[in-house]
């Protein structure tokens, strides 16, 4: 079956998605290790 | 003691932030490779599984945000305004992930990366509202004021959450109307809807994870900041 060729989007959204919760978690981890100081 | 209990919040939450992180990677293989393409929309589509479920998480944030701040306002709990307060942080992220994917969706099917309609306008503006929230919270250092005038903002956010659902039936809008959170079945063929639903609890579990590292962190500056303060007196 032929689709759009728009894959790169997809792609894009979801690495970008992956970004952004993962760089908040990092910051969240450091934020806590330094306040539990 | 309250230490010791901020601590072991944190790091219950950490754990559920990294069972839910696994779980978000096994999404990903689900909506990637195992759920069929859409005919008419193609891979684009598949965005769908991250961009409805970061929107419900953020959403639902803002609203939790908004319930506490009434409650802090109703029984001035200092403990009300911290989890409103992490609750607004977590939601600015799930909101930062249904800002960009949105677009990324919408250039390829409807032709524009942003259209000034409804649905997305209100959703910038709520972003931007919780964005003054958190600049408010910085500046502002008394806690009693700065929670008090949070709360406010709080409320107003609460507020625009259901008009966000709606705006897409009270007005002409590009915006799909909702396939799940609608009166009637969901309109979603059984494999696709399988990947949305997991996507929804992943993302849920994982706000739960980093609303409960974020409420910790708050306890824990709460404390240093009156440890800091004894020491000075």
């Amino acid at each position: 079956m032929q689709y759009p060729d728009n894959g790169g989007y997809m792609v894009a959204a979801y690495v970008v998605a992956a970004v952004v919760v993962l760089v908040y978690a990092v910051s969240l981890f450091v934020r806590l290790r330094k306040a539990s100081r | 003691m309250m230490r010791e209990k901020a601590e072991a919040l944190a790091r219950r939450g950490s754990l559920l932030t990294a069972v839910a992180l696994l779980a978000l990677a096994g999404v990903y293989v689900r909506a990637l490779i195992f759920t069929p393409i859409e005919r008419f929309q193609g891979p684009a589509q598949k965005i769908f599984y991250v961009h409805a479920p970061a929107a419900w998480s953020g959403l639902m944030a803002f609203a939790i945000t908004g319930l506490l701040s009434v409650l802090y306002l109703w029984l001035r709990d200092r403990r009300a305004d911290l989890v409103a307060a992490a609750s607004a942080e977590v939601g600015l992220t799930f909101s930062v992930i249904m800002l960009t994917t949105g677009p990324l969706w919408g250039k390829p099917i409807w032709g524009t990366w942003w259209t000034w309609d409804a649905r997305l306008t209100s959703t910038l503006f709520i972003f931007l509202l919780f964005v003054g929230y958190q600049v408010l919270r910085g500046a502002i250092t008394d806690p009693e004021t700065r929670a008090r005038y949070c709360a406010v903002i709080g409320i107003l956010g609460l507020v625009l959450v259901p008009f966000i659902h709606m705006t897409v039936y009270l007005f002409r809008t590009l915006h799909p109307d909702p396939v799940v959170l609608k009166p009637g079945s969901p309109s979603l063929p059984g494999n696709m809807l399988v990947t949305l639903l997991t996507s929804f609890g992943v993302f849920t579990l994982l706000y739960l994870g980093f609303l409960a590292q974020r409420y910790a962190l708050g306890v824990l500056r709460d404390l240093n900041d009156e440890e800091a303060g004894r020491a000075v007196s």
